[in-house]
């Protein structure tokens, strides 16, 4: 279970960097850059540049997202940014505006 | 989870910039900024804050820079250290505490001064 929880009341306006993983039920503004998993929940609205091994979006994003595995955007999850990861998941129901980069090496 | 909300900024965690909001709100890690809250505010013994701080209620375990301001109460503790100025209408230092800046204990005037 993560440690860090940002709740829904909270605001955050700068960067938040770390190991460990984050989820966000509240506002952040600027960048994360973690080395573990990030979540936003339903709740959660993130204007900010996401650079992470994990991401799972089930709220509303705007920024550039790259992670080193996954990105998953779950149904009722607004995005918009470009998006770039060797894995990426979008659920029925997801609403996404932007480019999708899986960084295939063939080609 | 209670349905009071409890929001914690976990060891492995940095943050830089504002940090505001209500809820009560446990620092284990670092932050660097400022921090405005309108509940309580814990800094555990593993948090380091170089920021200032607004909040009703601040009970520090670990280390914080910077000047604070409480509305109700402003707990140091035995693990602490603390420098900068504190502005609230009560301070407790424990014992083994350290401690560097000024207490402001907020005791209103007579307006003729």
């Amino acid at each position: 279970m993560a440690n860090t929880i940002i709740g829904s009341s909270i605001v955050i306006d700068g960067e938040i960097s770390g190991d460990e993983d984050l989820v966000i039920q509240g506002t952040v503004k600027g960048k994360i850059s973690l080395k573990e998993s990030l979540f936003v929940e339903a709740s959660g609205v993130v204007e900010a540049d996401i650079d992470t091994q994990n991401v799972e979006i089930a709220g509303r994003v705007t920024g550039n997202i790259a992670a080193s595995d996954k990105v998953e955007l779950k149904s009722d999850c607004r995005v918009v940014g470009d998006i770039k990861a060797p894995r990426i998941l979008i659920a029925d129901g997801a609403s996404f505006k932007g480019n999708v980069d899986m960084d295939v090496k063939e080609r | 989870m209670a349905s009071e909300q409890i929001n914690i900024i976990g060891k492995g965690i940095t943050i830089r910039g504002s940090l505001s909001g209500g809820g009560d709100l446990v620092i284990e890690g670092h932050v660097e900024g400022q921090v405005a809250l309108k509940n309580h505010l814990t800094i555990e013994q593993s948090g380091t804050v170089e920021a200032d701080i607004k909040a009703d209620e601040l009970t520090i375990n670990g280390e914080a820079s910077g000047n604070i301001e409480a509305n109700s109460r402003v707990a140091i503790n035995n693990t602490a250290k603390v420098h900068g100025d504190v502005k609230a209408p009560r301070v407790v230092i424990e014992d083994g505490a350290v401690f560097n800046g000024s207490i402001e204990m907020d005791v209103k005037l007579p307006d003729d001064i």
